[in-house]
């Protein structure tokens, strides 16, 4: 999966670990069919733990499924948090847990949909969906949109907004010189550790950020879905990981509630008094 | 406060001098081995659509201060980078997620992205050229020389220095380092269409219908495209030639061991300077493509069903062989038609078929001139005693001129280099530049004035250009009593007829005051040069219309001297052995027709005289007029033979396809060209499968017909046969020999030179110079020694076949309004008349001038709805007929068949840029999709020709399904291809 680039130059700029369409595209359809097969073939044949939400067996599924499906996570810790360089290996391990995790979690739910985790499944799926529609069209459109943005080239100015974006620009700098004195304007974005030593002047300085993009208008020059959808597969992404922790803090502290208050079926690890 | 040193690097682009031809995307791409979609440079169109333009800016990366890009990037260390000394932005590929976020951030749509590997791409101004000194791929190539490449300082200085206006575009105070240089004001541009603000870009819609690019994915895109830069790495160039068009670029030939990886224009070149057009370079994509046929095939189904069975070469010449030998027997020997192609090459034509063809016993062999040029050859022979303009381009030449006037001549897209070059001295110089077109071509866009001429009445426009110079006594007396024979008689002639500008006016759709004042400008400039081309011969007036234009440059003296011409495309160099006259077998029946369209009643009823065997190095199925009456007479051959690099339509009607090479895969001289120079092009690989060169083709063929003494078999290396066969004791060529060509860095020689060491001469026909080959004294080739308009012997000739000499007004047959017109005496099934300007021993048809009347041809198709002028042509830069077709790029970049019309007319056929229309004529109907234009005149329509139904990618009806194979002009045989009365209907919803 490491390639070479054919359109960099050297050599230390241009090997990465690529996810081909036609891979993407078939771990898409084995991941699906494997799971309706597992439930429509396999699953009345298992023994009753595999076929029971809570098992040990199916509890440790949910583990693994949940620690594969975090590596999403990590990937977006690596990226952000200075590891650029294994970004792209990384984001092709978040899509192969991402598929392995899914199948795992759906083991684990043993087919009970009525549930309220059930609502995580929506949340899956909705990453893997808008991830593959991601990679396979909206990649095409953003292919197009090289050259298209041809009114950025008339020679008509609104002079009003460059007045706007110079005073912001200046707000900007001005801030800067408080958050990151080293740092220059126009090359400078927030990084982790800003967020972390000041974050009340990183949240001043993102506010200023997405007051330029708007008066730019950059994202209204593309496609709605072009414009939006890696913030909403990050936003699916911090939904399901609240799902999860919701998930794990409900059968840990809250095992009766789940299990409907019949101790009986309360075969998982979880935490009873407290 | 800026982060970057004053080293900051930047592009500066000129929009002045951009055509739009799309180099610097091919060079971008060969340099980067990008694949279909992906792109670091794009030229868009520039302008207001609603104002009309044909202006272009290319698109690429503004290596902005505050790059937008870079702060979207969420990766840390950020996957764009921007050197702090150079200023220049690169994307570091192995840190890209292909989140996509510098694409939306990016205001310029200057970020790329590569679909299939999923990470953003940009143009980093060719990081690894400039590690060795060498200037980013675009900026080399550039025909215009629209792309310099240097410190940002240097550009601003540079266009302080010229006053040029820089364009401000810094609408998001990114403070971008390229540079757009502003096109330069107009005055006094007739139907100025050029836009006031130019708030607006756009490309023609379907150059980006999805579906249309989705058919280039399909494919894979072969060696080196999507491979890595180590896999194509370049370990030897040779130098040689661009054989595609009639610019004929040097160029270098790249090679990883024996694979070729890339072309480029050879910057060894004082002349061209490494400029090339993006044919050249995508040459590659000719060399190394999957669809080039291999192996020899048979057919064995039904014409045109496409059903063959691989043969050997010696099965297949060993039938073709037995089968003409009985054409011959049974026949005659001039039952064998033969149609070269300047695919072929001219050393393919003009010698080994020319001799094949005499050994047979057939006259009948022609060319595309034959659709292409004829007519302006004729002119030139009668006028000065050889064929082409005698100038040279170079900056004391044509580089000189005070004016130049292009009619009928769209060069900045036939010959893109040979336009950049006189588009640069233009602006250097401060010429003027007018042209005549019914369309805004790329080529009028430059020019200071522009006249949207009614298509096929140049000659009245020439005619009022004559009178009103001569009106005034503006033209040169002297030049005219002692170089022009028989001026005064046309003088009178023009005069008498009052072929004044309000007579030319409502015929040409340009106002007296305007014809005036060009008449007025050609006679003053010192040096006018004035450029014809397929506008003026594709007509039935064209070597009149031809005749009139030089007599124009005649009397003002633009004749024979530097930096004034009239200049009719390219001239071919005087190649044409000939056999020995022993082995000259007898040929009984004369040339049925000069045009090869004038064969197809031999082939169908056997009238004159029956073709029944036809060998065909071309397309004819998409190039000949009248496909209907083509592809009828075709199906009655007995023997079709299809020498061809690529399986197209004519190949599916074939009984034998044979598999031919190109170019650097056999060795050749490029192709006949404006400046007369002669560029040789090595053998450098082997063509594919079993694919042949033409001359071994010819050779093995002609040793199976027992030609083998002359044809012998060490002509199959075309570099032996050039010295020993080509140019031996012509006294145009015989110092071209392939020493002194393999001398030179860059491979050409401009003839004529006599010998080898003779020099070459810049400037032909200047006063008290000796035309080659003439008697000591004599100025021009022709028997007075001057030129010639007026002559008995001229007369008699054009008598011979109905006509007159004296340049009486007729245009075409289909027009909107009533004007005379040409119709021919003879249909093509009856024998004729010896056409004299055909050297006796070719048939023509009589002609007889129509004055416009009652229920014209013209007013018939009218009462039937058929209300446009159908004009077609060269499509653009990208393109040259069916060849480009089979180049993904090429594709890319215009893939469709297009119908350019005006918004009023879109506008009543309720169509959108973009939709699909039938076009109609009288004589058959095609497909396009539209392009909404004001750049065309109200009522024309422009299609583009090269679209066959058999392409790979898109597949389309060829445009002469429109055309008449009938509209032939009686001296040249030349079809009128350029004013067709026609209807455009919306198809579906």
């Amino acid at each position: 999966m490491n390639k070479q680039s054919p359109s960099d130059t050297d050599a230390a700029f241009s090997s990465r670990a690529v996810l081909g369409n036609a891979t993407l595209r078939w771990l898409g359809i084995g991941t699906a069919a494997f799971i309706t097969a597992y439930f429509l073939l396999l699953f009345p044949l298992l023994p009753a733990p595999w076929r029971t939400a809570g098992s040990p067996e199916l509890y440790l599924t949910g583990v693994a499924g949940a620690c594969l499906l975090l590596v999403a996570m990590v990937f977006s810790a690596i990226k952000r948090g200075g590891g650029g360089d294994l970004a792209p290996k990384f984001y092709v391990a978040h899509v192969l847990c991402a598929y392995a995790g899914t199948i795992l979690v759906a083991v684990h739910g043993a087919g009970n949909l009525g549930r309220p985790p059930a609502m995580m499944y929506l949340a899956i799926l909705g990453l893997v969906l808008l991830g593959m529609y991601a990679r396979l069209h909206v990649s095409r459109r953003m292919e197009r949109t090289f050259a298209e943005k041809h009114a950025s080239y008339a020679v008509t100015m609104s002079e009003p907004k460059r007045e706007r974006l110079r005073e912001l620009i200046q707000k900007k700098k001005t801030l800067l010189a408080e958050l990151d004195p080293k740092a220059n304007e126009g090359t400078f974005s927030l990084q982790p550790k800003h967020w972390r030593a000041c974050p009340l002047r990183s949240l001043r300085y993102a506010k200023l950020v997405r007051e330029e993009q708007e008066v730019m208008g950059t994202r209204r020059m593309v496609p709605f879905a072009q414009a939006y959808w890696w913030m909403a597969h990050r936003a699916l992404a911090h939904l399901f990981v609240l799902g999860i922790v919701i998930h794990v803090i409900t059968v840990t502290f809250f095992a009766g509630y789940v299990a409907d208050y019949d101790f009986s079926k309360i075969t998982w690890w979880h935490i009873a008094k407290w | 406060m800026n982060e970057t040193s004053d080293k900051r690097l930047a592009l500066m682009i000129d929009l002045e001098r951009c055509i739009g031809c799309k180099s610097c995307e091919a060079a971008c791409k060969s340099e980067h081995g990008l694949g279909p979609g992906e792109y670091r440079n794009r030229v868009t169109w520039l302008g207001d659509p609603d104002g009309g333009a044909f202006d272009f800016l290319t698109v690429t990366c503004q290596h902005c201060e505050r790059p937008a890009c870079l702060r979207a990037c969420p990766v840390n260390p950020k996957a764009i980078e921007k050197d702090p000394e150079t200023g220049v932005v690169r994307v570091i590929e192995s840190r890209c997620t292909g989140c996509g976020e510098c694409v939306v951030a990016c205001p310029y749509g200057a970020m790329g992205f590569d679909a299939v590997d999923h990470h953003s791409v940009k143009c980093d101004l060719c990081h690894d050229r400039r590690q060795n000194d060498q200037k980013p791929a675009c900026a080399t190539v550039c025909p215009g020389s629209a792309i310099s490449f240097g410190e940002r300082t240097e550009h601003v200085a540079y266009a302080e220095r010229e006053n040029r206006t820089i364009r401000d575009h810094d609408h998001f105070l990114l403070e971008p380092a390229t540079i757009y240089l502003d096109a330069l004001p107009r005055e006094n541009r007739i139907n100025d269409l050029r836009p006031v603000d130019k708030a607006n870009a756009r490309r023609p819609k379907f150059m980006d219908n999805p579906a249309a690019q989705a058919t280039l994915r399909e494919k894979k895109a072969e060696y080196p495209y999507r491979t890595s830069r180590a896999e194509r790495e370049v370990d030897s160039v040779r130098p040689g030639g661009c054989n595609i068009c009639f610019n004929c670029c040097s160029t270098n030939f790249h090679f990883k061991g024996d694979k070729l990886v890339r072309v480029t224009g050879n910057e060894e070149d004082p002349l061209l300077k490494g400029k090339v057009c993006p044919k050249s370079q995508m040459t590659v994509q000719m060399y190394n493509n999957d669809e080039r046929l291999m192996h020899p095939l048979k057919r064995v189904g039904a014409r045109g069903e496409g059903k063959f069975e691989r043969i050997s070469w010696d099965q297949a010449l060993d039938e073709i062989a037995e089968k003409l030998k009985s054409v011959r027997d049974e026949v005659g020997s001039e039952a064998l038609a033969m149609f070269i192609g300047t695919r072929t090459g001219i050393i393919t034509k003009s010698g080994y078929v020319r001799m094949f063809a005499q050994m047979y016993g057939t006259p009948n062999v022609e060319s595309t001139d034959a659709f292409c040029a004829t007519s302006k050859a004729i002119a030139y022979q009668l006028t000065h005693g050889t064929i082409g303009a005698g100038n040279s381009y170079t900056e004391t030449d044509l580089g000189a001129a005070e004016l130049y006037v292009y009619i009928g001549d769209n060069q900045a897209e036939t010959r893109p280099v040979y336009f950049g070059m006189i588009n640069d001295w233009r602006i250097k110089n401060g010429a003027k530049m007018v042209a005549i077109d019914p369309r805004l071509t790329p080529t009028a866009s430059k020019a200071d004035r522009w006249f949207g001429i009614r298509p096929g009445t140049d000659m009245a426009l020439a005619l009022a250009l004559a009178y009103s110079i001569l009106e005034r006594n503006l033209h040169d007396e002297a030049f005219c009593e002692e170089w022009i024979v028989g001026w005064e008689i046309w003088r009178d002639y023009i005069l008498d007829n009052a072929y004044t500008p309000e007579w030319a006016a409502p015929i040409t759709d340009i106002s007296a005051e305007d014809i005036r004042w060009l008449a007025e400008q050609i006679a003053t400039a010192d040096g006018c040069v004035m450029f014809g081309s397929r506008g003026i011969n594709q007509h039935t007036n064209s070597t009149q219309t031809n005749r009139v234009l030089m007599y124009v440059c005649a009397i003002t003296g633009n004749w024979g001297r530097k930096g004034g011409t009239y200049l009719n495309m390219s001239a071919g160099p005087p190649v044409g052995p000939n056999v020995p006259e022993s082995r000259m077998a007898p040929i009984s029946r004369p040339k049925i027709r000069k045009s090869p369209s004038g064969w197809t009643e031999a082939m169908r009823s056997g009238s004159p005289y029956p073709i029944k065997a036809m060998i065909a190095c071309n397309n004819p199925f998409s190039q000949w007029p009248d496909q209907n009456a083509i592809r009828e007479a075709f199906e009655s051959l007995e023997l079709l033979v299809h020498i061809e690099l690529f399986a197209n339509a004519t190949s599916a009607f074939a009984d034998y396809v044979l598999p031919a090479a190109a170019g650097i895969e056999k060795g050749e001289i490029g192709r006949a060209n404006d400046d007369r120079r002669i560029v040789w092009i090595d053998r450098m690989i082997d063509p594919p499968g079993d694919a042949k060169p033409d001359a071994w083709i010819w050779v093995e063929l002609g040793k199976r017909l027992g030609f083998d003494d002359v044809l012998q078999e060490k002509y199959k290396d075309t570099a032996l046969f050039w010295d020993e066969v080509c140019i031996k004791g012509n006294p145009h060529l015989q110092g071209i020999t392939q020493k002194r060509l393999h001398s030179r860095p860059y491979r050409w020689v401009r003839f004529p030179v006599a010998s080898e060491d003779a020099p070459e001469i810049e400037t032909l026909y200047l006063e008290g110079t000796t035309a080659v080959g003439q008697p000591e004294g004599k100025r021009f080739a022709t028997p007075s020694g001057k030129l010639e308009f007026y002559t008995e012997a001229i007369e008699t000739k054009f008598n011979a076949l109905g006509m007159s000499s004296l340049p009486e007004f007729y245009s075409e047959r289909e027009q909107r309004i009533d004007l005379p017109y040409v119709e021919l005496q003879h249909d093509d099934s009856e024998a004729g008349v010896p056409n004299p300007f055909h050297g006796n021993n070719t048939s023509g048809s009589m002609g007889r001038l129509v004055r416009a009347g009652n229920n014209t041809p013209g007013q018939q198709l009218r009462a039937k709805g058929f209300e446009l002028e159908l004009v077609t042509g060269r499509a653009s830069a990208a393109h040259f007929h069916s060849w480009t077709h089979y180049f993904w790029q090429a594709q890319e970049m215009w893939p469709d068949m297009y119908c350019q019309l005006h918004p009023n007319r879109a506008a009543e056929i309720g169509v959108e840029d973009g939709q699909k229309v039938r076009v109609s004529t009288a004589h058959g109907s095609v497909e396009a999709v539209v392009w909404i234009t004001n750049g065309i005149r109200e009522h024309s329509v422009f299609l583009p020709i090269g679209w066959d139904e058999r392409q790979p990618y898109h597949p389309w009806k060829s445009v002469n399904y429109l055309t008449d194979k009938m509209q032939r002009e009686p001296m040249s045989d030349q079809t009128n291809l350029k004013m067709l009365l026609c209807k455009v209907e919306k198809i579906g919803s």
